[in-house]
């Protein structure tokens, strides 16, 4: 938590980073800070080496950063979830249907995850800084951030509510196998993905569309108990590509 | 577990009730377990960070133990489903230690809550397998990895409900029919319609 959270948590409640003031050298501190914290964590790594591995001056990372040590670290989380959320936003906005919208969303995520050598870092050494954020109500934060975000991509195929739903649920889906990899289940091979989306979220999905509710029933076949519809039916899914979000 | 053991864990619990992880002494606990600091030693050869591992670990067992006993005798997956769900959600709010410990001292507990959610999550997984094996399943579900997932999604909303209102029985329904079940055991029946139905 510490330096990393106050960020993170602004994050969680609003859009993924907003627009932060443009400096040649931003990026080039923010990629040094990575490799710094992949090696060392975040209370090893000082202004200094930050400066080293940039090959710019104390005075110059100073000069973007002036708030030192804290700004840059706040920054690299809010870029590397700025990152993730774009590459997240590629992926399902370029999706042709929703099987391709999730499977390349979840196979993203974890990826993502799995290669980010300064997070591993972190929980293995300093998972108090990490933890913190997927436990109880920051759970709850994240899983809201992440559904906010990439729901309007998936309300090309569903309604809105449904929407959150099934974006909040990859969303634990993902996270889940990030924090406790399987051996059978590898999140980031995409036939594995596809095979978990097409067992198992699909036919959710479905569920999730089924009125819980219902007024009048003008369903015309299917959802009464032993009806004919086959398992993994899925009427919503193949619409023609609709607005993007 | 031994009685001293059991004796030292059960005091330290009721440090770590009173004045949270970061406090609680080697010397606290052996005062209320009624021993000696010789003899938590000797059980526990690591001290003060083993005792209150084993602490953790015992509150962790002893919820999962609770959970366990609440969901047996239930008609189905689906009931059993929902009344773990609703049962452990409740538990997990009205837990008043874990949510003290939660509000003031987070990075001292969770990364050992974490190591014991592993064991959580198996444990779930074991107790649905045999569950799962006799409900019959949606054709190319592997039970193994169906128990796992689902195991993971348990955890997942218990601790962090997200959208969902697990104190609405109507809202359970609907989540254990549909995001946990509706690929498992095949298409969705119905709200309501799943307990008894034999597949």
């Amino acid at each position: 938590m510490h330096a990393l959270g106050g960020t993170l948590s602004v994050l969680a409640g609003g859009a993924p980073a907003a627009a932060a003031p443009r400096s040649p050298h931003r990026v080039r501190v923010i990629d040094a800070t990575l490799t710094c914290l992949a090696r060392h964590g975040t209370t090893k790594t000082t202004v200094d080496d930050i400066a080293r591995q940039a090959g710019l001056s104390r005075a110059t990372v100073y000069r973007v950063f002036p708030g030192g040590r804290d700004e840059v670290l706040g920054a690299v989380v809010d870029t590397e979830m700025a990152r993730l959320f774009s590459a997240l936003g590629h992926r399902l906005g370029g999706a042709g249907h929703l099987t391709d919208a999730l499977v390349g969303g979840i196979v993203e995520a974890s990826t993502r995850l799995r290669d980010h050598a300064a997070l591993h870092f972190l929980v293995e050494h300093e998972p108090e800084m990490v933890l913190g954020h997927l436990a109880f109500d920051e759970s709850n934060r994240l899983l809201g951030t992440a559904a906010r975000f990439t729901a309007p991509f998936l309300a090309r195929w569903m309604a809105p509510d449904e929407a959150e739903r099934v974006a909040e649920w990859a969303a634990r889906i993902v996270l889940s196998y990030a924090v406790a990899p399987s051996t059978r289940t590898d999140l980031t091979d995409v036939g594995t993905a596809t095979r978990l989306v097409e067992t198992y979220l699909l036919p959710g999905i479905e569920a999730l569309a089924v009125p819980t509710q219902a007024t009048i029933d003008i369903t015309p076949f299917g959802t009464a108990p032993g009806g004919p519809r086959r398992p993994h039916t899925r009427p919503r899914i193949d619409y023609p590509r609709g607005a993007r979000p | 577990m031994d009685d001293t053991r059991q004796r030292i864990v059960e005091g330290a619990y009721a440090c770590v009730a009173r004045r949270g992880l970061a406090k609680t002494t080697l010397e606290d606990v052996a005062r209320e377990a009624g021993c000696s600091r010789a003899t938590v030693y000797r059980v526990f050869p690591g001290g003060r960070e083993e005792v209150l591992g084993a602490t953790v670990s015992w509150a962790t067992s002893e919820f999962f133990a609770r959970l366990h006993a609440h969901v047996q005798g239930a008609a189905g997956l689906e009931e059993m489903m929902e009344r773990g769900i609703v049962f452990a959600h409740r538990a997990i709010l009205e837990h008043d230690v874990l949510q003290r410990v939660m509000q003031t001292e987070p990075e001292k507990l969770l990364p050992t809550l974490t190591v014991e959610s592993n064991r959580i999550r198996e444990g779930i997984a074991a107790v649905l397998e045999p569950v799962l094996a006799r409900r019959g399943l949606a054709p190319g579900v592997d039970r193994g990895e169906a128990a796992d997932l689902l195991a993971r999604m348990v955890l997942s909303y218990i601790s962090a409900p997200g959208r969902w209102d697990l104190g609405d029985p109507a809202q359970v329904s609907r989540l254990v029919r549909s995001e946990l079940l509706a690929g498992v055991v095949g298409p969705a029946r119905g709200a309501g319609a799943g307990e008894h139905g034999a597949r």
